[in-house]
């Protein structure tokens, strides 16, 4: 019997496939869509200390197999979300991780004391690698010491699993995932988008009207997979794939790279049913090839696990 | 339906919900692209089935277009909001810009259904351009009314739908409220008309969606209230909520 159980931290998960911030709002949105029962956990849209009204539009723009947004983290800030959007997002059937962002390590730990301390809360994702807030010079993403400031900060302010979600928009993301890891995260997620832009030809000026935004959806997946198979190589914190999952066998692509769960954001946009079917996928997957954990899938493709992938 | 204008009809069976007028649904369309495609539901004539109205204007609205009868579609929805209830008095105006037709075909269908007067106002840049057709007929007892303006003047009022609708309320008694649909620049010229004559104006609003229920916050418009999406907070707005010179800009 196929056991989809899949364990990051202290989030216990019914399969490995979560929801991707940005994508799902509060969870709330997407009720009676997503049978949001068969899924791991959701990650709720980035929340930030005070409220964000984000960018001005257009915030998105479609690309060859992919999507370039700039929504700017609108959200409707921490006091809101916590007597407004939790209560109804606590009734929901499945796991809620909480995303966020914040300016300083003090927010970060504001934020991480707050919602760590809601039991309807299982996990919080440190938001560091929006491309669609930073300053253009010096991004805190990939800088070591940064991300490291910023993970000590929550990490003393919850003792909640704490995921950090890394940008694919750097030189160096080894340095920045195990400086994070030396602070104390519990997983990180791979990755965030990458900057990208259009320009509307018809009334000449960029598409987006914050001139860059994030690309996610297909087009990201190979880029996001081969940091996947770099970070899980030299980290001994779970990794979290995200990036251009619309399938099961994207999803088997990240776990066999060394992932210990999936997020699926873009995908839901065209297929809201495409998480449960990429969980059931994985299910009939390791039925077929008899594998009873998910945990024999992660790495599955990497040297040291190759034996176990002769076997079956 | 016009030169670049196709009408679908979809069968979704019994458990479709009700579509109200002003609600949308989210297509996915049969062509490798990311998001799903809005449109406004176009009429509704029986149960379990609705109308598109699509004009071609892209790769997605290519792909739909080119489906052979009896395809199967994939379809979100009904989504979004609905125009309010017209005032027990005075007629219905309802203003629409090349494919906004969409927008209010079902209305113009459910209010006439309901046998409450109607006076459509509805423009394009050329005749063949021209969507008036598919709205319900004119009536002889004027219950029903329906006068077109073309942009180059080839069928119709030579100028603006909203200028035909400004010319129309003058030494009108009972003006009812407005309803518009069209491209921003005369949602915004129908707003002002409606502001000069002291009616209520409501807008359907189209913009770019990814999700279609309000969680990812892409289709947003600037209102007095701040951003709003068009998706789950609208698509209809009342006019005197937006902020049309940044709508009209953006």
């Amino acid at each position: 019997m196929a056991d989809l159980t899949t364990r990051i931290g202290d989030l216990e998960m019914r399969s490995p496939v979560m929801l991707a911030s940005g994508t799902v709002g509060y969870g709330p949105e997407y009720d009676g869509i997503i049978e949001l029962g068969a899924v791991g956990a959701i990650v709720t849209k980035t929340i930030t200390v005070a409220p964000r009204a984000g960018n001005a539009p257009p915030r998105l723009a479609e690309t060859p197999s992919g999507l370039l947004n700039a929504i700017g983290l609108e959200n409707v800030g921490l006091t809101r979300y916590l007597s407004e959007k939790l209560p109804e997002a606590a009734r929901l059937p499945v796991p809620i991780v909480a995303s966020v962002a914040g300016t300083s390590p003090a927010e970060f730990a504001t934020l991480s004391a707050t919602l760590g301390g809601r039991e309807e809360i299982s996990a919080i994702e440190l938001n560091i690698s929006c491309p669609n807030v930073e300053r253009p010079r010096n991004p805190v993403w990939a800088d070591p010491g940064a991300v490291s400031a910023v993970v000590m900060a929550a990490r003393e302010a919850t003792g909640k699993t704490l995921l950090l979600k890394l940008s694919p928009n750097t030189s160096d993301i080894l340095s920045v995932a195990e400086a994070a890891e030396r602070a104390g995260a519990d997983a990180l997620t791979v990755a965030n988008t990458l900057p990208g832009m259009r320009i509307d030809l018809g009334r000449m000026r960029p598409a987006l009207g914050n001139t860059t935004g994030g690309l996610s959806g297909r087009a990201l997946l190979p880029v996001n997979l081969a940091l996947v198979w770099r970070v899980a190589g030299n980290v001994s914190i779970p990794v979290v794939g995200s990036g251009g999952v619309s399938d099961t066998s994207d999803a088997l692509e990240y776990l066999a790279a060394g992932a210990a769960a999936v997020q699926v954001g873009t995908a839901l946009f065209a297929s809201p049913e495409a998480p449960v079917a990429v969980a059931d996928g994985l299910k009939a997957y390791m039925e077929v090839n008899n594998v009873d954990s998910i945990d024999k899938l992660v790495g599955a493709a990497r040297e040291e696990r190759r034996v176990w992938a002769e076997k079956v | 339906m016009s030169a670049t204008a196709y009408l679908f009809t979809l069968e979704a069976g019994p458990e479709l919900p009700e579509p109200r007028p002003g609600q949308f649904v989210n297509v996915a369309v049969p062509a490798d692209l990311t998001l799903r495609r809005p449109f406004s539901v176009a009429g509704a004539r029986t149960p379990g089935s609705f109308d598109l109205l699509v004009e071609v204007r892209g790769r997605g609205t290519r792909a739909l277009a080119d489906m052979p009868v009896g395809a199967v579609v994939d379809v979100l929805g009904p989504l979004g909001n609905e125009f309010s209830e017209p005032s027990a008095d005075g007629t219905s105006l309802l203003v629409a810009g090349g494919i906004g037709v969409a927008g209010l075909r079902l209305f113009a269908e459910e209010l006439r259904g309901a046998d409450r007067p109607v006076h459509a106002f509805v423009g394009a840049r050329s005749a063949d351009l021209l969507l008036h057709h598919t709205l319900p007929s004119p009536t002889d007892d004027g219950r029903m009314a329906v006068d077109v303006a073309t942009d180059d003047g080839s069928e119709g009022f030579h100028g603006t739908v909203t200028r035909l609708l400004e010319r129309a309320l003058e030494g009108s008694e009972a003006p009812g409220r407005i309803y518009c649909c069209g491209p921003p620049a005369m949602i915004a010229s129908a707003a002002r008309v409606a502001e000069a004559a002291g009616i209520r104006c409501e807008a359907l609003l189209e913009e770019m969606m990814a999700c279609g229920v309000g969680a990812c916050r892409g289709c947003v418009v600037p209102t007095r209230s701040g951003y709003r999406s068009v998706c789950a907070d609208g698509p209809v707005f009342d006019t005197s909520e937006l902020l049309l010179e940044e709508l009209v800009g953006g």
